[in-house]
């Protein structure tokens, strides 16, 4: 048959307050990892010790368990008091391991009502990015727009609140941030047209606090006079003007990746998703504050600044990665910094107390920008590899839209080295934009994306990044985009996990990979370390492929007889090496 | 800046979906049966049996593309309805059955896990002119094996 095989890409979501009361900052330090990251900072780095890069060698699987859900398993598992906690994507079973007993029996688990409809409303795969531990409570989200949080004791719901709407294109996967008995969650749905936000709920009952739009009037975004103070440019309805009208109202900005939180400055940061449609030509202007990081009050949502990395976006390129904290000397100077590896190729450094960047180098092949001018903050752009409907098909941008990292793939901090830890993809696509109406429930996309090898063929790499100078350290070339987060630890070794299902551990100083097992399925999850009740070092991640993946290779499914896909043509083998299946590892010494 | 409308529809298109919003009411007998059913005593059901009127016109087949596009079809079911989120369409496999009622039905009221009904903007002529483009899709030769060298 003629196999028209046109790539559509969407990247392109109480109780018991004394026993189970760990204050985050404290958790980490004592083993436990409470929130996805492990800290407020995003570093995903644990102080423990004992897993060196001496004796990596030796690490070898203790337990695993089947979840039962053949989705991508993308986030992590938390563990606190002795228990880990485990949410699976949709249908978003939560199960609480007892790590005290022979073979972690359950404690028990908790399986909500989830509206199935979400399954065709959510982009990219029904996945799910994690669940926070506050207060004796684990916070997490369903698929289909609600929040809930559950007794870490008991199991029992405490409560169960609607953030989002379906029918809109609205769809839940992201983990939340707990900060001050705030919950901050969002939704994702760039994809389908919605309008996005960031809300916080009570901790306590759910009930909403404040919302904050990303797209809007003032009023909506929460820019307040006296208190938005934007580094570079500056005004009133940024977000409104920014955009034709009523266009703005179906502009996308979803908010659907991880949150970060500097207590000293008392600042929430996060990334904004892509605007919509993908076909620019329907959304002339800067189109504010999509492809952006905000910086908010949790109090009361107040946007404190904002920058875009990617003006009038035209290539997909979501600004939802991880935004790291740390404290790094540039140009002599000891500055506060927020650590970004944007979907558009550029890593940023940004003092994240006012947003201004003092680094923006490109961390994978760019040709889509000649640099970002520090100046101004814009990308100087190269003519050529502009998108729109009247351009045709436009060939060989690099990076795709799915970035050069996928914002679901978080990666590292180690203090000890100064090294940034990127999972990251080399691949470059053709972008043929398209008229796209938005008709409520259906997506509202409007391209059409190929994707090839970049440059060398291998399709992704693991790298060591100093974002002091905006430098390559060093690189594990891998076969596979590498769609894994990084995990990294002051034994000075980084974990991480390939699509073909390898885990893997390497010297974080140099990169020599030390230990590598086959888990079962490809890891589109996040490695984490722990210290069990026996005292010893821990690491765990799921396996499972998905997100992207169920889109990308339609071949690795194993579920639907009734459905049978061709593989992916840029990468006609991966099912070779993985199929789907969703399984919790624990690895030891 | 200059306001633009947001969806420019192009003529063809414009046409296809003349009766959206003015769709018949309910003159669409229930098809709910297909035949992957197993009815017990053997027996099936008594259930209308709906007929594309369009069937194997290429012309109809060609409207059916367009619409394929513009109802957003392919962002879900992809190009050329090869799989996306949602399941393929070109695989001569069925989840809801492959006769001609069960697609409309599908089409017209929906599916569990996502399939929005479409019976509500979309006139049945439109739909039976989806269907006949989604019979017109050849499945490939060789489903069931996937080999590597």
């Amino acid at each position: 048959m003629t196999h028209r095989r046109v790539v559509v890409v969407f990247v392109s979501a109480l109780g018991a307050m004394g026993a189970g009361r760990v204050p985050p900052a404290a958790a980490q330090r004592s083993g436990q990892w409470t929130m996805p990251a492990g800290d407020y900072a995003a570093t995903r780095y644990s102080t423990l010790t004992q897993i060196t890069t001496a004796n990596a060698t030796r690490l070898h699987p203790v337990w695993s368990f089947s979840t039962g859900v053949l989705a991508g398993h993308e986030g992590q598992p938390l563990v606190v008091n002795n228990t880990m906690y485990v949410v699976t994507p949709y249908p978003n079973v939560l199960y609480a391991f007892d790590l005290t007993r022979e073979g972690y029996p359950l404690k028990w688990k908790y399986r909500p009502a989830v509206d199935p409809n979400a399954v065709g409303i959510a982009c990219c795969d029904v996945i799910n990015r994690g669940a926070f531990y506050a207060e004796g409570r684990i916070v997490y989200n369903l698929l289909d727009g609600h929040t809930v949080a559950i007794d870490a004791t008991t199991g029992k719901e405490l409560w169960n609140a609607r953030i989002a709407d379906v029918s809109q294109g609205e769809t839940t996967p992201m983990a939340p941030l707990v900060v001050k008995n705030r919950v901050l969650v969002g939704a994702s749905g760039g994809e389908f047209g919605i309008h996005g936000w960031l809300k916080a709920l009570d901790l306590a009952t759910g009930r909403p606090v404040w919302t904050a739009y990303t797209i809007g009037p003032d009023s909506e975004v929460l820019v307040r006079a006296g208190v938005f103070r934007p580094f570079y440019g500056g005004g009133t309805d940024l977000a409104l003007t920014s955009w034709p009208q009523e266009v703005w109202k179906n502009g996308g900005g979803p908010v659907w990746g991880w949150l970060s939180y500097d207590p000293s400055l008392d600042l929430v940061y996060y990334g904004v998703g892509n605007p919509a449609p993908y076909n620019p030509e329907q959304r002339p202007g800067d189109n504010k504050w999509t492809a952006s990081v905000l910086a908010r009050r949790p109090a009361d949502g107040a946007l404190v600044w904002a920058y875009q990395f990617t003006p009038h976006d035209s290539w997909d390129y979501d600004a939802t990665a991880e935004m790291i904290l740390a404290d790094l000397t540039i140009g002599g100077r000891l500055r506060r910094v927020l650590v970004h590896f944007d979907k558009n190729g550029f890593a940023y450094t940004l003092d994240r107390a006012t947003g201004e960047v003092l680094v923006a180098r490109p961390f994978v092949d760019v040709n889509w920008a000649k640099g970002v001018d520090l100046a101004t903050g814009r990308p100087v752009l190269d003519s050529t590899r502009l998108t729109g409907a009247s351009r045709g098909n436009v060939k060989d941008v690099c990076p795709t839209l799915e970035g050069g990292k996928s914002p679901a793939s978080p990666a590292a901090y180690s203090p000890r080295t100064g090294l940034f830890y990127v999972p990251t993809n080399n691949m470059c696509m053709d972008y043929q934009a398209v008229p796209a109406t938005r008709i409520a429930g259906t997506p509202f996309i409007g391209a059409n994306t190929p994707y090839h090898a970049g440059r060398g063929g291998h399709l992704g790499a693991f790298i060591a990044w100093d974002a002091g100078v905006g430098r390559k350290v060093w690189e594990i070339r891998e076969k596979y985009p590498v769609w894994s987060g990084a995990l990294t630890t002051a034994g000075d070794v980084v974990l991480y996990g390939t699509l073909d299902g390898w885990l893997k551990a390497a010297n974080a100083r140099t990169g020599t990979v030390l230990w590598k097992f086959k888990v079962g399925s490809g890891v589109v999850a996040n490695p984490i370390t722990y210290a069990g009740p026996d005292g010893k070092q821990y690491v765990a991640v799921y396996a499972g492929i998905g997100g992207d993946w169920f889109l990308l290779a339609g071949d690795v499914r194993s579920d639907d007889p009734a459905d049978v896909r061709p593989p992916a043509d840029f990468m006609p083998d991966i099912a070779r090496h993985t199929s789907q299946g969703g399984i919790v590892w624990i690895f030891g010494l | 800046m200059a306001s633009r409308p947001l969806v420019r529809v192009t003529a063809p298109i414009a046409l296809l979906l003349l009766g959206v919003g003015c769709r018949e009411r309910r003159s669409v007998p229930p098809a709910g049966g297909y035949e992957e059913h197993l009815s017990a005593g053997g027996l099936a059901p008594p259930t209308a049996e709906l007929r594309n009127p369009h069937a194997r016109d290429k012309r109809s087949a060609a409207d059916g593309a367009t619409l394929f596009t513009a109802m957003n079809c392919d962002g879900c079911h992809g190009g050329g309805g090869a799989g996306w989120v949602g399941p393929s369409l070109a695989d001569g496999r069925w989840r809801y059955g492959g006769t001609d009622g069960a697609l409309f039905q599908s089409i017209f009221d929906g599916r569990p896990h996502g399939m929005p009904a479409f019976g509500g903007i979309l006139s049945p002529d439109a739909i039976w002119k989806l269907v006949t483009y989604v019979q017109s899709l050849e499945p490939p030769a060789d489903v069931p094996t996937e080999r590597w060298p």
